[in-house]
């Protein structure tokens, strides 16, 4: 009797969404495996450093696609947000160094705006989150494009603050500043996702909105809020990539869409809403970055890398999304 | 509603309660088909008012044919959403279909119908695919199609790895003739073929599906089969899409297809196709189709920097989901 | 008769759904020529082995054979080829699709190409509603634009029109008034004397015993007992398991001068028309009435969830507006409401016990928005401990995989943890074992006892009748009678069915 349920406990405490985020891990693993055993050095303290500083960039948008994607939505106007508070970062600090801290909120404040107007029509005017985080890229494609002239106007040339290119460079007891920053992002959402009132409000958004009404919580308050953090995450990659690359670029933000929502699937982020955390989104981030590094080492052509990720996404979703029989 | 005798009805009164119910069930298709005509109206205006004619035919040709690719493309994904479902990987169908038809496609009746047949049938196994993925696997369609998409997307660049080939005179003529908007036969062929396919079987499954997939299992519907065969169907017209759109470029991208998965659910959207499913018309769709393809000339006309032009699009897309929300409010409180 | 063999029959059928059993032993056979009726408890298993006959749902176990070959398999057998029918308690009808598209699904009238006839279809549906004695329904009408008992009368008429051997009727009465059933039990005895089998079940035990040739009795998903005839007292004490007077607590003393805590003055919406009451510190208040006659409306509205256009209510003597749940939780509200099924409105089931008991105290638990452990573990415990929750681990176990007594456990220990005045009680009991009804009735009176007010409706009429002080009885969104704490199940049903003016 003891025995059973001891056994019980040990399977208790391995909840589903625990055991995703081990599987999560444990992709990013053998895909590091297969590389050393492909090609020495890959698994290598630099080469992991390398791949992780890039995954950062992605885990930055997916925080945030994984938070609305926790209440059933999904965020497709981040590709354009991204690009557009990088490029009005760089633009409004013309690469001065003393403009660097009003630049970065300001750029913040921007994606954060235009995730609150998302997040409002969304909730309040429900608006099919599909339809309106894709009309809502267009119109920050629009504003950028239009409003830069197609980053020839004569300030798009600026460059990102001297000392913020300089920081995301800098290592800091040999890590460099960008993970850590990043490792403070994870921290941050993944303390207020397990043990803050907010977060169980997201999960119990994600899992049943009426129940969550009917129990005195702010649905709509909680939904718009999270498409305005997934804004503002949206901008900080942003920021952090034109720090990092020095000046922006159009459509820098195009490729992350897809890798956005495929790191949370891989992570095992249920689209339905309501289930998986933000450190399986991680593992995912990395996983998915390390398989580009992989495919790239092998001197695979760009569109066998487009075709290796479409059919990872498969495999992950054949093995782990199924939806529940009725 | 009245309750009286079936069998004491006047002929009058019944033909009057057909209209009325006409058209309160179709007031989402209704109301694309009047801002397509208000915008077109508008197109119209403003260009005569720059030019000091009004659009002639070479004009309107120029209209229709970049309109067909949209339409193609936006009932194939309305009978994906009627399902409840959605299709982004019809861009990268439409992507495979137009490089194919650039690479392979040489002068010569055999080379047209046989690569026209070879690209209809390529775009049904994609769709077949995804159908089968969503429905038999039960994965969810935003994600299998978001993975298809990638890789369709890397196995057109793998066909045509730049923008380039060229697609014969003779087949331009044939689907995108530039002496008279005659692909507006076209368009008007995929509403009829749309009409005939919601009085088919199939099509009354589609719909019974997306109002209610147990119940519709409970009346004995294949809905894993009828399901595959709407994600088949939409993979087809995706395929259809790509060669018009070659056709009308005379050459192959393999990105073409990319703005289309945006277009295609933003024709739905104008249409009123409702995403919840199970509810909407693809004539709807079709209208919203022309409707964006006008937009781009008006904002033309009205002198709007081209680099807004997307701006203006999601605009419109927004104003018009919510004013029909707010439409759909509002005779849902005098009902 | 008995040479043709039975029509179809379940043989040690076994089904769960996420973790809870709903059919343990689901045995039951059916003859032609013969009305079987399938009665329990709410939870007994009636639909899901309803539904396992029907092949919308597999049995995990156990045979299913129809005209004896085994089918237990083969999913929906509800094509024409077989001629079994269904009418299910959960509508099926297609809302966004023409009353004459749902009851023709499958057998259009196909033209020339085998395109349907649209025409056609709405003339060949006409017909056949006048055939079987239907009026008032338009046949181009949207089914979801229809009222709920139109709709079942479609489905009904829909079934009959599929000509069927076996029709499987699940609830088919619950929304008709009483001229309808007269209009089913027609059509339904014809079908039998031409041979037809046909399964239903009802709540109404005179239905049952004046329409029904053979009875089944299932209790807590297993089969008990098969018989021509039962005396009632006998079927309540088989379905239940245990004698009618025992499975009641004592009513407490009604508080006559008690003060009142809740009162509704002339709700009036497109539902509600003009509802008024008081509810008394102490007093548990019975809402009855046939289902859908604006019982969740007024809960809803008395909990801020849904705004009452005019009226008016007032909590502990002073008038309130109430915009959200949250307003109404803030004034000492709580409601705990099983509309359709837990699933829908009431817990988040994959998450866990913990999560879901102290989901309406957060802000109690926790300092500056971020949870205190401990303080947490001590809530639960609380609540877990008064209620009697069976859960391994509170912290961990998802809802979804207790049992369904114990879900609703959970639901009702939420709002215990709120403290309110007064609590709002919708069907809590439905699909709840026997064992934990009881323990939830002897629950409801002690909170009667420690003073706080209790608005209380059930699907079940005996239970309002046994368990409340004074019964509201509402039809088409009024209260067309108010019934005193010596009224039985009779007189409640009595009062719901009479005609408006008679």
């Amino acid at each position: 009797m003891s025995e059973i349920s001891a056994v019980g406990r040990v399977q208790g405490r391995l909840t589903r969404d625990r055991r995703r985020t081990l599987v999560a891990f444990g992709f990013a693993v053998i895909v590091f495996a297969v590389g050393a055993f492909l090609h020495r050095g890959f698994a290598s303290w630099g080469s992991v450093n390398a791949i992780v500083e890039v995954a950062s960039f992605v885990g930055f948008v997916a925080a945030g696609q994984t938070l609305v994607i926790l209440v059933g939505g999904i965020d497709l106007s981040v590709p354009w947000v991204l690009n557009a508070a990088g490029i009005l970062f760089a633009v409004f600090s013309l690469g001065h160094s003393g403009r660097a801290v009003p630049a970065v909120l300001l750029a913040l404040g921007l994606g954060f705006a235009i995730g609150a107007v998302n997040g409002f029509c969304v909730a309040y005017l429900a608006v099919p989150a599909v339809v309106m985080t894709l009309a809502m890229n267009g119109i920050m494609e629009g504003v950028t494009l239009g409003l830069t002239k197609g980053l020839t106007c004569t300030r798009c040339n600026s460059y990102a603050p001297r000392v913020l290119q300089d920081f995301v460079h800098k290592d800091l007891l040999g890590v460099p500043a960008d993970l850590i920053l990043w490792f403070g992002v994870v921290l941050l959402v993944t303390v207020v996702l397990s043990y803050t009132t907010f977060g169980r409000k997201v999960y119990a958004t994600g899992n049943n909105p009426t129940a969550a009404y009917l129990s005195g919580m702010n649905v709509r308050l909680v939904t718009t809020s999270l498409y305005a953090l997934s804004g503002m995450f949206a901008a900080l990659a942003g920021i952090v990539l034109v720090s990092y690359s020095g000046q922006p670029t159009l459509g820098m933000g195009d490729p992350f869409l897809f890798q956005s929502i495929a790191a949370a699937v891989i992570g095992g982020i249920s689209i339905l809403g309501g289930r998986g955390n933000y450190l399986g989104t991680v593992a995912g981030a990395v996983s998915l970055v390390a398989l580009i590094s992989l495919l790239g080492a092998e001197n695979m052509p760009d569109y066998g890398r487009s075709i290796v990720y479409g059919v990872a996404i498969l495999v992950v979703l054949v093995l782990f999304g199924r939806e529940e029989r009725v | 509603m009245s309750v009286q005798g079936a069998t004491v009805r006047a002929p009058v009164a019944q033909k009057q309660r057909r209209l009325r119910h006409g058209f309160a069930q179709n007031v989402p298709s209704i109301l694309a088909l009047t801002i397509l005509v208000a915008l077109t109206a508008l197109y119209v205006g403003l260009f005569h008012g720059q030019l000091h004619r009004y659009p002639g035919v070479f004009e309107w040709t120029s209209i229709v044919n970049t309109a067909v690719p949209t339409v193609l493309v936006a009932v194939g994904q309305s009978i994906v959403v009627v399902t409840r479902g959605i299709d982004l990987s019809l861009g990268g169908i439409i992507d495979v279909s137009n490089s194919l038809a650039a690479v392979h496609m040489h002068p010569g009746l055999g080379s047209m119908a046989e690569w026209t047949v070879v690209v209809l049938l390529f775009g049904m196994l994609c769709g077949a695919v995804n159908g089968v993925l969503v429905a038999y696997a039960r994965l969810q369609p935003i994600l299998v199609t978001l993975a298809t998409l990638a890789i369709l997307q890397g196995l057109a660049i793998k066909i045509l790895p730049e923008p380039g080939g060229a697609i014969p005179s003779g087949y331009s003529n044939a689907l995108a003739n530039t002496g008279g908007p005659w692909s507006v036969l076209y368009v008007l062929a995929i509403a009829g073929l749309w009409l005939a396919l919601r009085r088919t079987a199939t099509g009354v499954r589609i719909f019974a599906i997306g109002n209610d997939e147990y119940g519709a299992r409970a009346h004995g519907i294949p809905v894993k089969r009828v399901k595959t065969i709407a994600y088949t169907l939409a993979g087809m017209l995706a395929a259809a899409s790509g060669l018009f759109l070659a056709a009308t470029t005379t050459a192959g991208d393999p990105a073409a297809g990319d703005v289309y998965i945006l277009t295609s659910i933003a024709a739905v959207v104008l249409g009123g196709v409702s995403f919840l499913g199970g509810r909407g018309s693809a004539l709807g769709s079709i209208a919203g189709a022309l409707t964006l393809t006008i937009l781009t000339n008006v904002l033309f006309f009205a002198g709007i920097d081209p680099l807004y032009q997307s701006f203006f699009q999601g605009l419109f897309l927004l104003v018009a989901v919510l004013l029909g929300s707010a439409l759909g409010h509002v005779l849902r409180r005098r009902a | 008769m008995d040479a043709i063999g039975p029509a179809i029959e379940a043989i040690d059928v076994t089904r769960s759904f996420g973790g809870v059993r709903a059919l343990t032993a689901g045995n039951l056979t059916a003859h032609y020529g013969e009305v079987h009726a399938l009665v329990g408890e709410n939870g007994a298993g009636k639909s899901t082995l309803i539904k396992v006959l029907g092949g919308v749902v597999k049995p995990e176990s156990g045979v299913v054979r129809l005209d004896g070959e085994d089918v237990t398999d083969s999913i929906a057998p509800t094509g024409r080829a077989h001629r079994v029918g269904m009418v299910f308690q959960e509508l099926t009808l297609f809302p966004w699709m023409t009353v004459a598209e749902n009851l023709l699904v499958g057998s259009e009238p196909r033209g020339p190409v085998r395109l349907i006839q649209r025409r056609k279809l709405a003339s060949l549906a006409e017909e056949a509603l006048a055939r079987y004695d239907v009026h008032g329904i338009d046949p181009r009408a949207l089914a979801g634009s229809l009222s709920l008992a139109q709709r079942q009368i479609v489905e009904i008429t829909g079934a009959f029109m599929r000509d069927p051997r076996i029709l499987f009727l699940d609830e088919p009465t619950s929304a008709l008034a009483e001229h309808d059933v007269a209009w089913l039990f027609g059509l339904v005895r014809k079908l039998r004397d031409a041979g037809g089998a046909i399964l239903f079940t009802s709540h109404r035990w005179n239905e049952v015993a004046s329409l029904a040739d053979r009875i089944t009795i299932l209790r807590n998903g297993a089969h008990v007992a098969t018989r021509e005839r039962f005396d009632e007292d006998e079927a309540v004490t088989l379905m239940t398991g245990r004698t009618i007077d025992r499975m009641y607590p004592d009513k407490p003393a009604p508080a006559d001068d008690a003060e009142v805590v809740l009162e509704a003055e002339e709700l009036r919406d497109d539902v509600l028309d003009g509802v008024s009451f008081q509810l008394r510190r102490g007093e548990i208040l019975g809402v009855g009435g046939l289902a859908g006659q604006g019982q969740p409306e007024l809960f809803m509205s008395l909990f801020g969830a849904r705004r009452a256009a005019h009226g008016r209510i007032a909590v502990g003597g002073r008038r309130v507006r109430l915009r959200s749940p949250a307003d109404a939780i803030r004034k000492g509200l709580a409601i705990a409401l099983v509309p359709e099924d837990r699933k829908t409105e009431g817990l988040m089931l994959p998450m866990s016990v913990r999560d879901n008991l102290t989901f309406a105290v957060l802000e109690k638990v926790a300092r500056g928005g971020v949870i205190r452990p401990w303080r947490e573990k001590a809530t639960v415990a609380k609540a877990v401990e008064r209620l009697q929750i069976k859960t391994r681990d509170a912290a961990l176990q998802a809802v979804g995989t207790l049992s369904g007594g114990n879900q609703q456990k959970v639901l009702i220990g939420r709002w215990l943890l709120t403290q309110p005045d007064v609590l709002l009680l919708f069907d809590i009991t439905r699909g709840v074992d026997v064992g934990t009804k009881h323990d939830i009735y002897r629950l409801i009176v002690e909170l009667a006892e420690e003073g706080k007010a209790l608005l209380y409706y059930s699907s079940e009429t005996e239970e309002i009748a046994q368990l409340c002080h004074r019964v509201l009885v509402m039809r088409e969104g009024r209260i067309v009678a108010e019934l005193d704490r010596n009224a039985d199940a009779e007189a409640i049903v009595a009062a719901s069915v009479k005609a408006p003016n008679a």
